[in-house]
């Protein structure tokens, strides 16, 4: 079964992006989209339209999300005990240092911020592939 | 002789001498009557106790056995006297004489004679009380007088001790040559030979008071009479009063002071003061005149209006009356420092303070003081101006730098919302035109393939546009504080950030060693950043040559930084252009670039303080000197 | 500016690799290195010999340690609340002495095994050193990369290693 990837992302631009630059990157993922943060919860709880999800091996967060902000959205998933093991990193515009900060005391797991640059940002997900899906151990890898 | 009692009424003798030996035992002082040979004949318990004898040890023995001189004479009539005359005299008298204890001791005594007639001739009765107990007071008190003249001499005043008679008891020097006269020529005179009228007066009960009621209303206070010399010239006197008890009753110490250089200094005084009061009203401030006391001594017209009072109802009153805080205070020594120095720190000062009108009214005041020497010690003159006007201009100006801040601030936080918001859509314009040119370059016609490179170029340049733009303004919006840091290290950084074009190019960075400077350590990267780039940049063929050094700076404590280079170089006419926003001196054909990068860089250099200049010549490379503050004098140095 | 690391690891051959490995990142860094889970709180709260010691920006933890276990040093971390946001990334030297899951659950922001061979150790690094260092955010203020800087100078990419590297210290 391939990696399972929850990206939480309102923009389609960014979420075909993210597509093409997984898909570039040659490595076999099953991406699921959530475009808001109730979305997400949802998706997360496999509650509503959501009652058939996987569990997610890895969460790709933006933090401006539309209804349910991402901060709110990292919180509950590091206050859920059934969900907290899951490594949840932030994927979004912003660099302030409030938001990185803040967000690693959420318990985010990594910070990474959308480069401007199609190159560099198909750099990015490259290096979340190349880290977070094939070097670093996920927690559902080992269980499998 | 009337007290002659007859022989034959022996029996009432006896009833007699019983009686009297009661009363002679009653008494508390020793008794011991004597014969006229000068044998005791009678003696009482006291007398047993004082002389340490038993009675009868002493009975019929010579009275000189205890008191050895001075008593058995007194009753021996010479060759000019009778013995009755001999004794009348002496009678009542208090005689002081020395007795002997029978062990050997000597003490004083005071003895008291009374005769008594009797059978044998005529008796006398000694009272002899022991004084050794006064004697050892008075001995005391003539070593205190002893003393206190000494403070007499040592005191600066003359002085003059007057009893309550108004003669002079004691007199020191200073007197002496004050008033003329030897010391001899004014003891036991009337103190009215040398103080005609006010200081007698002053030690005499009247009928509404007693003698010490009157002096005690003296004392202490400074009076001011006329004193009379031995040659009957008159001066101007202070005296201070102060008592003095004595065996001899109440004296009176007078401490003397010849005043006539200050009566003089007085009347300078008021004429300067004349004077003065004309340049005091001339003056456009409120002007008041304090002592070290406090209090206001004068005052101008313009202080009348200002505080809204009458002269007279200023005059003598505190000056924190209206002014409450910071001048009296300014006045007063404390431990640390004496008057003068409290003055001196304070004097031509500008200070602000708040003032306030007799109606209770607050304004603000700023004062100047200076101080005028005058008889009465240092007055201080307080120049006070009412700056409310220019408070309230004061605070218009602030208002507007704080209302400049402000839009600036705005205007800062506009451009880094306005062009970090604009990076959004921006980004899918620029990866998705990209996104097109990779993919369907040359499947498409050639139209397509243009109008594609143009987009793609168009946003790309846009990008950099907007990231510079934010580059600029994060300058002022998201500088860190400046500390020292190695400058070595922010160029190393910025050409490891360079390495790319560095490499691309073959250029040949070189640098001298640099020192620690003050600096934002990310903006100073950056401005080595832009400097080396563009030196890099702006070259028509060969290899790049760039070199950074450092100069010092002796006399403002900086180092001035060279970046100099073998490149295309600039007319002399564009040196200030180049450091503007958006001002390019090449077709984007020839050199890449926004045009924000030098502006980038002057605004770094400014907000560190220093300023950036060229100098160049085309066609001969390009000097790009700026200066920062030295950080070696930093305790935070943070250096290899 | 070098990223402040910590490497909190008892076996010297690790440390040595790790020391290498960091040498040759693309982002200078400083490495300091403590043996056992009690010098690494000291180190932390700097305590005792550790009063002048640098936050580290990012903290690599081998999870087998003497003295205080690398778990117990985990769980006191990330429930200090000055300590918690520095990201924290846990090595294990085989599956079976640690879950996994609840590495993650202790809040590990990431978990790596160590490889047996002396090639993967190193390909391991360098990724997780490129990644950590040069991509992700790490919570502190200076960190700040170098990517946004303005025109008139290119942009660099991650492809070539620099050719200054003399901030690189070893721990």
């Amino acid at each position: 079964m391939p990696l399972q990837i929850l990206l939480v992302e309102d923009s389609p631009g960014d979420v075909r992006l993210t597509k093409e630059a997984f898909r570039d990157a040659g490595k076999t993922v099953e991406l699921h989209v959530a475009v808001d943060g109730v979305e997400a919860m949802q998706f997360l709880r496999k509650e509503g339209a959501h009652a058939d999800a996987p569990r997610p091996d890895f969460i790709l967060l933006d933090l401006n999300l539309p209804k349910m902000d991402g901060r709110e959205v990292l919180a509950l998933i590091k206050q859920d005990e059934s969900l907290r093991s899951i490594p949840t990193v932030i994927l979004t515009t912003s660099d302030a240092e409030a938001d990185i900060v803040h967000s690693y005391q959420l318990r985010a797991n990594c910070y990474l911020s959308k480069p401007v640059q199609l190159e560099q940002f198909e750099a990015i997900v490259r290096s979340i592939n190349d880290f977070w899906l094939t070097k670093a151990k996920l927690p559902q890898q080992v269980l499998s | 002789m009337k007290n002659v009692i007859e022989r034959s009424d022996a029996k009432n003798l006896a009833q007699m001498e019983g009686k009297y030996r009661g009363l002679l035992e009653a008494a508390p002082d020793a008794m011991v009557v004597v014969n006229q040979r000068g044998e005791i004949d009678l003696l009482n318990v006291q007398a047993e106790k004082q002389f340490g004898y038993r009675r009868d040890e002493l009975l019929g023995q010579k009275v000189t056995t205890i008191i050895p001189r001075g008593f058995a004479e007194r009753l021996v009539a010479d060759d000019l006297r009778s013995a009755a005359d001999a004794l009348d005299q002496q009678i009542g008298t208090g005689i002081e004489l020395v007795a002997l204890r029978k062990d050997g001791t000597e003490f004083p005594i005071e003895i008291m004679l009374s005769p008594l007639d009797s059978a044998e001739g005529m008796l006398v009765t000694a009272a002899i009380r022991d004084i050794s107990v006064r004697k050892a007071a008075e001995q005391h008190l003539a070593q205190m007088e002893g003393r206190y003249r000494g403070l007499l001499e040592a005191a600066p005043d003359a002085m003059v001790v007057v009893n309550q008679s108004g003669e002079i008891v004691l007199l020191n020097a200073q007197a002496e040559k004050q008033f003329g006269y030897r010391r001899d020529e004014l003891l036991g005179q009337k103190v009215t030979n040398i103080i005609p009228i006010g200081f007698a007066e002053r030690l005499i009960a009247d009928d509404l008071r007693s003698a010490a009621d009157a002096l005690g209303q003296q004392i202490g206070t400074g009076i001011e009479l006329v004193a009379l010399r031995k040659d009957g010239s008159e001066f101007p006197i202070e005296i201070m009063l102060s008592p003095l008890d004595s065996t001899e009753g109440i004296l009176v110490t007078a401490a003397i002071r010849d005043i006539s250089v200050r009566r003089a200094a007085d009347e300078h005084l008021s004429q300067m003061e004349g004077r003065y009061r004309g340049l005091l009203e001339a003056a456009p401030d409120a002007m008041v005149v304090v002592n070290q006391s406090g209090e206001i001594v004068l005052l101008n017209a313009q202080a009348e209006k200002q505080f809204g009072y009458h002269r007279d109802e200023l005059l003598g009153q505190q000056v924190t009356t209206v002014i409450p805080e910071g001048f009296a205070e300014r006045l007063i020594a404390d431990d640390l420092r004496s008057d003068e120095d409290a003055l001196a720190q304070q004097i031509g000062t500008g200070i602000e303070l708040d003032g306030v009108r007799k109606d209770g009214s607050f304004f603000p005041i700023e004062i100047m003081l200076s101080p005028l020497e005058s008889a009465e010690g240092m007055l201080v003159t307080a120049a006070i101006r009412d700056i409310t006007a220019r408070n309230s201009a004061e605070e218009h100006l602030v208002r507007k730098m704080d209302e400049l801040n402000r839009s600036n601030e705005e205007l800062e936080q506009f451009a880094y919302i306005a062009s970090h918001d604009l990076q959004e859509p921006l980004r899918m314009v620029a990866s998705y035109t990209q996104l097109l040119a990779r993919r369907y370059t040359g499947r498409l016609d050639a139209d397509a393939d243009e109008f594609i490179s143009f987009a793609v170029d168009g946003a790309a340049r846009m990008q950099r546009l907007i990231q510079d733009l934010l580059a600029f303004s994060r300058v002022g919006t998201k500088g860190k504080d400046l500390v020292a840091i190695p400058s070595g290290d922010a160029l190393d950084r910025a050409l490891k950030n360079l390495s790319g074009a560095i490499e691309d190019s073959g250029a040949i960075v070189t640098f001298d060693p640099l020192p620690s400077v003050l600096a934002d350590e990310m903006q100073l990267i950056q401005l080595f950043q832009n400097l080396v780039g563009n030196a890099i940049k702006y070259q028509n063929a060969g290899i790049p040559k760039v070199h950074v050094s450092a100069e010092r700076c002796a006399e403002d404590d900086k180092w001035v930084f060279k970046v100099r280079d073998n490149g295309i170089g600039i007319d002399p006419q564009y040196y200030d252009r180049i450091f503007g926003m958006f001002k390019r001196l090449h077709k984007r054909e020839e050199f890449a670039g926004t045009g924000i990068g030098l502006a980038i860089c002057k605004k770094i250099v400014e907000r560190h303080g220093g300023a950036i200049s060229v100098e160049s010549q085309p066609g001969e490379g390009s000097t790009f000197t700026f200066d920062l503050i030295s950080g070696t004098n930093q305790v935070n140095e943070t250096g290899e | 500016m070098p990223v402040e690391v910590l490497l909190i690891e008892d076996s010297p051959g690790d440390i040595r690799l790790m020391q290498e490995a960091f040498r040759e990142a693309m982002t200078p860094t400083n490495l300091s290195v403590v043996c056992d889970g009690d010098e690494a709180l000291a180190f932390l709260r700097l305590e005792g010999t550790h009063a002048a010691a640098p936050r580290p920006e990012l903290i690599l933890l081998d999870l087998n340690l003497p003295k205080i276990d690398g778990r117990e040093v985990l769980t006191q971390i990330k429930s200090d609340d000055d300590l918690k946001m520095i990201p924290i990334i846990v090595l294990t030297s085989s599956e079976a002495e640690g879950d996994v899951v609840a590495i993650y659950h202790m809040q590990a922001n990431c978990c790596l095994l160590k490889p047996t061979d002396l090639d993967s150790f190193k390909s391991l690094i360098k990724t997780t050193t490129d990644f950590w260092l040069s991509l992700a955010k790490l919570p502190h203020e200076y960190r700040r990369p170098m990517d946004r800087f303005p025109e008139d100078t290119p942009i660099p990419s991650h492809g070539p290693q620099a050719r200054i590297a003399r901030n690189v210290s070893g721990g």
